[in-house]
């Protein structure tokens, strides 16, 4: 027995000890995330032993884990990948207990809770509640919260606070951090963590500031302090959950208008801001050919809405551009709120949902909050077939794809290039497995519907069609279903690659 | 003045070969060989052994020196000898370098050195001067680039005049638009205070079958010649339209091999928005290149293969630049290209003979990067008040900017007047703005003047100033 384990030990190429030791160690830490519920629950008077009991289960299972699996203090390259794609895992089974504790009627079974934890923690905003305001409130704001955690990344926030990630959290954080290539901020990655951390909780305390401002001013009566906060945790990961059953159209036009700049700017590069923040000079947005393309793809497809809106006669003229803006911004961003039910448009205004379900494809810009494929992979993917049409002409030419004039590596051009095709892959077989599904279990879903769904959880978005359109809910999925869609937000997430990359035999190979 | 060169290879037996006659000149070099040729030709003396040691250098008497010239092909070298020098002595130091960081770190004063040489920057100047002057054989700028020399050679072919078959009118229109634009047949072969001479420019001299003529008015500018122009930027472009009988000037260039010379003239020419486009055989070489330079097109392919130059239609370009490593594969390659229809070829050329050798093949132009790099380090070594001073047709002629001092003889006694010595005063810069003289202008102190003279007259002319 012990020298079989030695054996295979001894013919596995990962050091798995080390690996879980490490995830054991992230996922302790992660138990302190339960204080903030608690102490939530403590002011409304709401039962507080599940958040407490989840912490203590986290801690437990953390620490035993890293107890149980020891192996040496650094992990590698090969390790990293497990260690992220596991942690967030084990993350979302840790924020699924205070809804399996606590007796929430809507979320008793494990699959839609860990459904509903995996959706948040991976800002995807997708839902199986069927009524979210009959949560209560620590409840409703643990869900807000997992998609703030999951925002900037559980590891990126472990690697600016844990000691012990001082040496190789580069390859980590290059695991977690959306887009093709880590543009670091700072000398170490450490500081580059912190700073990220530091945009990223600034401008969600200028979101809270914000939306309470209005609701105080009177400008909108339904804004209070409590939904300030919860939307701005949902708003800058850009995930999508919201504390009322009708979304964002809850709110007033000033609430909507709001939300829609801090969409935008959760969806743009961090790192780019935090240089123009600390340089005083917007120049740096202006030449950066992501964010030109981010604010094009925003504008046309803004445009492209509003004039069927305005042809089918939907909305008068500032409600149809206030809802056109809003939802591109919305679905493009991969945030997923609705300021209006666009599930109705299917009929009326097809070109529309059209139009959003294919921004699905489009996402945030690199070292954003954003998910889906992201827009600098656009900007490169059309590079590289501009520089294949010239290549086929003058099969010479020696031509680098440039970003922003610095020439990019080849290697990086191939990772762009296979993260596109897998990407477009995982979404065709996500769809055709939702689809079977369906059909096995006879839930009414029609393959465009299944598109949607399948798009909509591997681009982390939220909201899909039917009836788990935007003020709908995924329950109606059968639990099979659901799994599929927990794989698809949990791949997307990671950016495909680290996850793939496990079920390869090479992954394994000594 | 005491002289001490490092190097005797081609940089430096050039320098030698200028400076030897008026200073005391010590050469330096590890080949005993090459110290030996130099001292039998010329009055040096030699040490021999690493010029970047304190004690070859105490053996060159370096701290008698006034000025040491590093020119060894290797940067290090020169640099840790000029380093050495800066603490032994009191000479001047000239670092010849191929790297164009160690030039930019130069000229931002954070390497300590009097004046800094780059091989690759100098012939990528020469380059651009031929094209951006067609049919020049080489230019010199003085003055910030408002006062160019340049050297032609009057095409022999009979001439066309270019505006036969245009009715009258029109031609005295287009005439009348291009002041400066002189045709062939108004300039050459008439006598010359009767030749359309273009405006603020003057012939400096006319090189017949080897003799000198100093050009007077009765003599004309005949087919075959080589005559030397001083003038405005705008009347060297004039006189080039002349020799160049009305072609376009060169927008699109091919250089062949994409070395660090083939890398500088790709730079120099893309920052006069020429359209450069570079052939490199080496595919590490040219994506390095490719990188580097966004605005230039970069092809992976040897500049021999026919059906490359075929296929990407490089026979249209109006000019090539031949900079591979090898003389033979540049002659060979730059044939070819003529074949193509390349109209205009300019070789860089690694052996003095082939300058030569590439000229009677018919390349229109060659450049040879060690000469051009010697000249620059020898305009620096001559008579400090001396900015710079071309050497035309090998060393028998000689471009001077001198400053005019208050006493001299010569201020204030207009042009006219002044004793013919075989030498023409070409243009005077004033508070920082060239004057191209007339008869009736006088020199004042204080004025830069750019003389062209024979090279046994130098000494004498600068005694006269």
């Amino acid at each position: 027995m012990i020298a079989a384990a030695e054996r295979l030990r001894r013919n596995v190429g990962v050091e798995v000890g080390a690996a879980l030791n490490l995830v054991g160690a992230l996922v302790k830490y992660l138990s302190l995330a339960f204080l903030f519920p608690a102490a939530l629950a403590v002011g409304y008077s709401e039962p507080v032993w599940p958040f407490l009991a989840a912490g203590a289960i986290t801690a437990g299972a953390g620490y035993g884990l890293e107890r149980a699996a020891r192996g040496k203090e650094r992990v590698g390259i090969r390790e990293g990948f497990l260690v992220v794609a596991l942690t967030w895992l084990f993350a979302a089974a840790a924020g699924a207990l205070p809804y399996l504790l606590g007796d929430e009627p809507q979320l008793q079974s494990p699959i839609n809770a860990y459904f509903e934890s995996m959706s948040g923690f991976t800002t995807t905003g997708a839902s199986v509640l069927p009524d979210v305001e009959g949560l209560s409130h620590s409840v409703a704001m643990w869900r807000q919260f997992t998609q703030w955690l999951g925002g900037m990344g559980i590891i990126v926030l472990a690697l600016a606070v844990l000691p012990r990630l001082r040496v190789g959290g580069r390859q980590l954080m290059e695991s977690e951090l959306p887009g093709p290539e880590l543009e670091p901020l700072a000398a170490s990655i450490r500081d580059t963590a912190r700073r990220l951390w530091t945009v990223y909780v600034a401008l969600t305390g200028l979101e809270i500031l914000a939306l309470a401002l209005l609701g105080w001013m009177g400008a909108d009566d339904s804004m209070s302090l409590f939904e300030a906060v919860a939307h701005a945790f949902s708003t800058m990961p850009t995930g999508g959950f919201s504390t009322e059953a009708r979304s964002i159209e809850a709110f007033g036009a000033a609430t909507q208008w709001t939300i829609v700049v801090f969409m935008a700017l959760a969806g743009s590069n961090f790192v780019l801001m935090y240089r123009a923040l600390l340089r005083r000079n917007l120049r740096a947005y202006a030449r950066d050919e992501e964010f030109r393309l981010y604010l094009g793809l925003l504008f046309l497809g803004a445009m492209a809405v509003l004039v069927e809106l305005l042809h089918v006669g939907l909305y008068s003229g500032k409600e149809a551009v206030r809802n056109a803006v809003f939802q591109t911004t919305s679905i493009m961003t991969t945030t997923g709120f609705a300021s209006v039910d666009f599930n109705e448009w299917t009929t009326v205004a097809p070109l529309s949902v059209m139009v959003l379900v294919a921004l699905m494809f489009v996402g945030g810009s690199a070292a954003s909050t954003g998910g889906s494929i992201k827009v600098v992979r656009h900007v490169l993917i059309g590079k590289i077939l501009r520089r294949e049409l010239d290549q086929t002409l003058h099969p010479d030419v020696v031509q680098p794809v440039r970003l922003n004039r610095i020439p990019v590596d080849e290697r990086t051009v191939r990772a762009v290039i296979a993260f596109v095709l897998l990407y477009v892959g995982i979404f065709v077989g996500g769809a055709v497995l939702l689809v079977v599904e369906a059909t096995r279990t006879g839930v009414d879903v029609t393959p465009f519907e299944a598109i949607a769904a399948s798009a909509t959880t591997l681009g982390n978005v939220g909201p899909a069609l039917g009836f788990a359109g935007p003020i709908g809910s995924f329950e109606p999925f059968s639990d099979l279903s659901k799994v599929i869609m927990i794989c698809l937000m949990w791949i997307g997430r990671l950016e495909i690659l680290p996850v793939i990359v496990l079920f390869t035999r090479a992954y394994w190979r000594a | 003045m005491k002289i001490v060169v490092l190097g005797a290879g081609q940089v430096g037996a050039t320098i030698v070969e200028a400076l030897h006659s008026d200073h005391d000149v010590t050469v330096v070099d590890l080949d005993g060989a090459r110290l030996q040729a130099l001292s039998y030709r010329y009055d040096v003396s030699t040490v021999r052994g690493n010029g970047a040691t304190r004690r070859v250098l105490q053996d060159a008497a370096i701290k008698r020196a006034d000025l040491m010239i590093a020119c060894t092909s290797r940067d290090e070298i020169n640099l840790v000898a000029a380093t050495l020098v800066k603490k032994l002595s009191e000479a001047q130091t000239i670092v010849r370098t191929s790297n164009p960081e160690y030039l930019e770190a130069w000229q931002e004063r954070q390497i300590d050195v009097d004046f800094m040489v780059s091989s690759e920057l100098e012939t990528a100047h020469a380059v651009s001067r031929t094209i951006g002057v067609p049919a020049a054989k080489q230019t010199d700028v003085f003055a910030d680039g408002q006062v160019q020399i340049v050297e032609f050679d009057v095409p022999r072919a009979g001439g066309s005049d270019n505006l036969t078959g245009v009715p009258l009118t029109e031609a005295a229109e287009r005439a009348a638009s291009r002041p400066l634009t002189g045709a062939y047949d108004e300039v050459v072969g008439l006598p010359l205070r009767e030749a359309k001479v273009p405006a603020d420019s003057k012939v400096a001299s006319i090189i017949r079958a080897d003799r000198m003529l100093v050009p007077r008015g009765e003599q004309s500018i005949l087919p075959g010649d080589r005559i030397i122009v001083i003038g405005s930027p705008d009347a060297a472009r004039a006189w080039s339209g002349i020799m160049a009988r009305g072609e376009r000037r060169v927008d699109d260039v091919v250089i062949f091999g994409a070395g660090a010379t083939g890398l500088a003239i790709a730079r120099v020419l893309l920052d006069q928005r020429i359209r450069v486009r570079l052939i490199e055989p080496l595919e590490e070489r040219a994506r390095e290149v490719a990188e580097e330079l966004p605005a230039a097109r970069v092809y992976c392919a040897s500049g021999i293969d026919p059906d490359f130059i075929e296929r990407e239609r490089l026979g249209q370009a109006r000019a090539a630049v031949f900079a591979m490593r090898e003389d033979s594969k540049n002659l060979y390659a730059a044939m070819l290209a003529k074949v193509h229809g390349i109209g205009f070829t300019i070789g860089i050329v690694h052996e003095p003979v082939s300058v030569e050798v590439f000229e009677r093949a018919g390349i229109d132009v060659a450049v040879n990067p060690r000469s051009v790099t010697a000249e620059e380090i020898v305009r620096f070594a001559h008579d400090p008040r001396i900015r710079q001073l071309a050497m035309l047709e090998g060393d028998r002629f000689e471009v001077l900017d001198i400053t005019v001092r208050d006493s001299s003889k010569l201020v204030r006694t207009p042009f006219k007047e002044l004793p013919m010595t075989g030498s023409l005063i070409g243009a005077i810069v004033r508070n920082g703005t060239a004057i191209f003289p007339h008869g009736d202008d006088r020199l004042e102190p204080g004025d830069r003047a750019i003389i062209f003279t024979e090279s046994s007259r130098v000494a004498e002319v600068e005694k006269a100033l």
